[in-house]
């Protein structure tokens, strides 16, 4: 992850150069119309010389707020280090050698085979940090997953702020991914610091959160713990505190298709359970519950108003921001 | 459980193998770090058990395999109690004599005797082993059996398994003659002869198999399995190595309660009817029969109240009880009558059911006696009837003249004779006729000779010299004058000098009718008699009644196939007055009866199975079909039928009624109801009682040591463990695949 800066750079600049508007993020004080007062409007936006010329008060009315604020939250949880059937030893290697032979993702042959959710979040989120500070946008970056660790970067608008950020989800690259926090525990964290400022909220986590207490042949209600629930709540909360929210729903193909065979034994990467099991039995199960669970975080996250991407780690990354981009552009487009 | 090779178990320590792959395998699963753990979870849910189930089965059944290989390959056996012989395993020859005589039907605990033999020769065929030479002979008369020693053992033990009892009885004495022919041929030092059998005496023939000493090796199975023969076919001396034997009895006597107590162990019970005999009983109206069976008892223990009964045309029309003593005869009459409608009917005698049901049935066909043609010749016409000759003769005949008598009368005169064809009468009456020309004597004597039965009677108009001379081939004794022995004697005097008669043969069917002293015939008065003279050239002629003065009233005597009867009085009152007693009329219609004969010809007819039914084939006929009891049908036609009069019928293996169809040129089949018959079960083989130890044949001196019945037999079992180990192999493929 050495090259991260670089990385993230050549995705936004090569991949996506033209695609984005600065209307998205304008940062001039720009009048756009004059209103006449009512009570409740502040006093210091009165225009003053157009009482003095008609006797009446009227507010003068601006474009949007000139810089925004963006927030990153990285799911750092140890269920995104599953990158496909490698050992977890051999995995992490990739994830924290900073092999010289290590190209971007979008750029393998096979991409999304051999890299990790967490791996492929973190070129994401560097991708949008860097573009967004490009725009002199305020960008903070939210790492959840090891309560232990506190990977927080307040948001600011210097371009010598994006190596902080870039520095943080190297260092969480190196380290792994680990822990089980939920994601709600650092959603909460950026409400608390957002109650009087409008933000762009940007989650990248694939939901999956355990349930040690859920073992082997336990009923299932199909949904693994509170975490995706809990998580989209505070998603559609922070939504309408008026909060613009995306979540980037990362899965690998893997999970996606469960295309396992033969016997198998299947270990958590957030606790210590594991299963011993015939993949080509309990297929037709598994991606039924997985569909259930889809679906729950869609139909959520539609309801709520909450933008919803599901991204595979086979998908190249500059489509994924060019996915983002489009959505919003034509957002803009019909605001 | 023992083992032959027990070393061979050292490989149950292959039992490891499939729990050490077992744990392998699961070690070496392929091993995936999973975020979604949970939902795997959840789905394994259904399906865990499923799979624990699965895996437990397949190590079970893949450890089974491999312990049941060194199992089996360590022949593991046991030991059952076996019952019959024990023999020698391995390379001999080996007759097995089978009875399949209808006494092997008898029941024993709900299992026949053949069943028991059946039994026993499979297992002697495991015994001795693939290496030796088996043939399987039948014992029961007629049997086919085979000409070669033969190594197909699955063949001889589809054949022991499929082998059914036939209805003949038992030939044990033939089948052991050709079980020692094919021991002498065969080319073994080891050659035994099994007998399987009820070894009933009636199998047994005066002439032994084989000389003395000379046959085979003789292991004697008794099916009753009596312990009283036991070892029977050793040599003498060697289950007695003491050689004491039954002499030596302090006693020297021979106790018949221990005899009847030993029969009682050793003949088994049995009943049966051994024959039937159907006779015309005018007493029960015109259609009236007497069925009388035959039964014995040739158990050794008494039978109390069994029950029987008559079936007619299928119909049960009487019943009664039997009581017999030990190996008592017994003849147990039926009256009854035959349904009108057919004068041809099935009967059917039938006994409760004991343990060897065939000989409880008997069968006959019989047919109610046709019309008897009776030609009268009156040889003193009168035009006063109650005068005439035959105006008594023919009021007893028929009386009232009802046409249900079964006697047609035709009378005539003597010059009328010669235009009559006797061919078309049964029996004719030559009533105080005056002397014939000798041309018409020899017709008349040569019908006698084809079956016609003559009643001669005498009275005014006989001339004993002239009958003498010309009547002579029709009289069974020379005629003598006629004596009047009340010449000149008047009123009561007159009355005690006629004779009477006196003496009868009561035994003769034509007398089973009246009673000992018969009034009706004893009070008549004779007072004119003729003499008789010397015998003339005839059969068997005997004197059936006499006179109180010894002379002889009625004579009967044989020619050729007819039968001869002079009656030395009238018929009518001239010469004395029994035409005016009770005996006269029943007299006359027992005579007739007699002398015709048709009734007693058909019912003696007895066919027992496997015998050859002569059939007769009527011009025109070119096909006959005849059905069994079983309902199987047979056919005879083409060259077999044609041109002939007679054909056999050799297919009679079922007791029964066989019916006889035919159709002439046609191909419409006419039911032929006079040619129906009736086979039974030959009596001989009702009679189970055990032969004699002495008649058994002497076995060889290659005689196999016959161990006990009971003994302890080897059960390999390895095959039982080889069939397991293929469904295992069986279960483990199907498991595996799921």
């Amino acid at each position: 992850m050495g090259n991260l800066p670089l990385k993230a750079r050549i995705i936004v600049e090569g991949a996506l150069s033209g695609l984005h508007r600065a209307r998205l993020h304008g940062s001039s004080v720009e009048f756009a119309e004059h209103k006449e007062y009512s009570p409740g409007d502040e006093i210091r936006h009165i225009d003053w010389k157009a009482y003095a010329k008609v006797d009446r008060y009227y507010v003068k009315q601006y474009e949007q707020e000139s810089q925004l604020t963006v927030h990153l939250v990285l799911d750092a949880s140890a269920s995104m280090a599953y990158g496909g059937e490698q050992a977890p030893a051999a995995r992490r290697r990739v994830l924290t050698g900073a092999s010289e032979n290590q190209v971007a993702p979008e750029t393998q042959e096979s991409a999304g085979q051999g890299v990790s959710k967490l791996e492929y979040a973190s070129y994401l989120i560097a991708s949008l940090a860097h573009l967004l500070i490009g725009q002199r946008d305020r960008v903070g970056l939210s790492v959840f997953g090891d309560p232990n660790i506190d990977a927080y970067v307040p948001p600011r608008g210097r371009p010598a702020h994006l190596r902080d950020i870039f520095s943080v989800i190297d260092g969480v690259n190196r380290r792994g991914p680990t822990g089980a926090e939920p994601a709600v525990v650092a959603l909460e964290r950026i409400a608390e610091l957002e109650r009087r400022r409008r933000s762009l909220i940007v989650l990248a986590s694939d939901l999956m959160e355990s349930r040690p207490d859920l073992q082997a042949g336990e009923a299932s209600d199909g949904s693994p713990g509170e975490g995706p629930g809990g998580a989209t709540t505070m998603l559609r909360l922070l939504r309408a505190r008026g909060h613009d929210v995306v979540l980037f729903h990362i899965l690998h193909p893997d999970e996606l298709e469960f295309p396992f065979q033969g016997l198998t034994l299947f270990e958590s990467l957030e606790d210590e359970r594991n299963l011993l099991a015939t993949p080509e039995a309990i297929r037709r199960d598994y991606l039924r519950a997985l569909d259930e669970f889809l679906a729950g975080i869609r139909q959520g996250c539609m309801d709520g108003g909450v933008e919803y991407h599901q991204i595979s780690t086979r998908q190249p990354l500059e489509s994924s921001l060019l996915e983002l981009l489009a959505g919003r552009t034509q957002r803009a487009g019909r605001a | 459980m023992e083992f032959l090779a027990p070393l061979m178990l050292l490989g149950a320590a292959g039992l490891l193998i499939p729990v050490i792959i077992h744990l392998i395998g699961r070690r070496r699963a392929k091993v995936v770090r999973f975020a979604a753990l949970d939902f795997l979870i959840g789905s394994r849910r259904k399906t865990a058990r499923r799979f624990r189930l699965r895996e437990l089965l397949l190590l079970i059944v893949r450890a089974g395999i491999c312990l049941a290989i060194p199992v089996a390959l360590a022949q593991p056996f046991t030991s059952c109690d076996a019952e019959g012989p024990a023999v020698e395993r391995g390379a001999q020859a080996a007759i097995l004599v089978i009875d399949d005589s209808f006494a092997a039907m008898y029941q024993i605990d709900g299992e026949s005797l053949l069943d028991r033999a059946k039994r026993q020769a499979l297992s002697i065929l495991e015994q001795v082993g693939p290496d030796a030479e088996v043939a399987v002979i039948l014992a029961a008369e007629g049997s086919d059996n085979p000409a070669e020693l033969s190594r197909d053992h699955l063949r001889l033990r589809d054949m022991i398994t499929g082998l059914e009892a036939s209805n003949r009885p038992a030939d044990t004495t033939n089948a052991l003659r050709r079980a020692a022919q094919l021991a002498a041929g065969a080319n073994h030092e080891r050659r035994t002869v099994f007998l399987l059998s009820v070894l009933a005496a009636t199998g047994f023939h005066d002439d032994p198999p084989w000389p003395p000493g000379k046959g085979p090796a003789l292991v004697v199975v008794d099916l009753l399995e009596r312990p009283e023969l036991a070892g029977l076919g050793e040599p003498p001396g060697v289950d007695d190595p003491d050689g004491s034997d039954d002499s030596d009895d302090p006693d020297g006597a021979d106790d018949p309660d221990d005899r009847n107590t030993a029969d009682e162990d050793t003949v088994p019970d049995n009943l049966a009817i051994t024959g039937v005999d159907v006779t015309r009983d005018p007493s029960s109206g015109p259609r009236g029969v007497r069925v009388t069976a035959l039964i014995q008892n040739f158990g050794a223990r008494d039978v109390a109240e069994h029950e029987i009964q008559l079936r007619i045309n299928g119909t049960t029309v009487a019943r009664g009880l039997l009581s017999l003593g030990p190996g008592e005869r017994q003849r147990k009459p039926f009256l009854a009558t035959i349904p009108a409608g057919s004068r041809y009917a099935d009967i059917e005698v039938s006994l409760a059911p004991d343990r060897l049901l065939v000989d409880n049935r008997r069968f006959i066909r019989t047919e109610l006696r046709e019309e008897i043609h009776v030609l009268l010749v009156n040889g003193d016409p009168h035009t006063v009837r109650h005068q005439d000759e035959l105006f008594y003769a023919e009021a007893a005949l028929r009386p009232g003249d009802r046409a249900d008598t079964g006697t047609t009368l035709t009378t005539a005169t003597v010059d009328e004779l010669g235009e009559l064809l006797l061919d078309e009468f049964d029996v004719v009456v030559l009533a105080n006729v005056r002397a014939m020309s000798g041309e018409r004597v020899s017709r008349i004597a040569a019908w006698v000779k084809g079956g016609g039965g003559l009643l001669l009677t005498v009275g005014d108009n006989v001339d004993s010299d002239a009958y003498n001379q010309s009547m002579l081939p029709l009289l069974p004794q020379r005629l003598k004058d006629p004596i009047e022995v009340t010449y000149g004697s008047r009123g009561s005097e007159r009355a005690e000098r006629a004779l009477r008669l006196a003496k009868w043969e009561s035994e003769h069917p034509a007398f089973s009718v009246f009673t000992r002293d018969a009034p009706g015939l004893r009070d008549a008065r004779f007072h004119t008699i003729i003499l008789l003279g010397p015998t003339t050239r005839v059969d068997d002629r005997r004197v059936l009644v006499r006179y109180t003065n010894d002379a002889a009233a009625l004579v009967e005597a044989r020619s050729g196939a007819g039968r001869l009867m002079l009656w030395t009085s009238t018929i009518d009152r001239d010469w004395n007055d029994l035409v005016i007693h009770p005996g006269y009329l029943p007299l006359m219609q027992q005579l007739v009866r007699y002398l015709a004969r048709k009734q007693e010809q058909r019912a003696r007819e007895t066919l027992y199975v496997g015998r050859s039914a002569v059939l007769r084939v009527e011009a025109g006929d070119s096909r006959l079909e005849i059905s069994g009891p079983d309902l199987s049908r047979a056919v005879i036609e083409g060259e077999r039928i044609k041109d002939r009069k007679y054909v056999r019928f050799a297919e009679t293996g079922d007791p029964g009624f066989y019916r006889v169809w035919t159709s002439g040129e046609s191909g419409e089949l006419n039911y032929r109801v006079e040619a129906d018959f009736a086979v039974n079960v030959d009596p001989r083989g009702s009679d189970l009682r055990p032969v004699p130890p002495e008649r058994l044949p002497t076995a060889g001196p290659e005689q196999a040591e016959v161990r006990p019945a009971n003994h302890k037999r080897r059960v390999e079992l390895w095959h039982a463990i080889a069939v397991g180990l293929l469904m295992l192999l069986l279960v483990e493929s199907l498991v595996s695949l799921r």
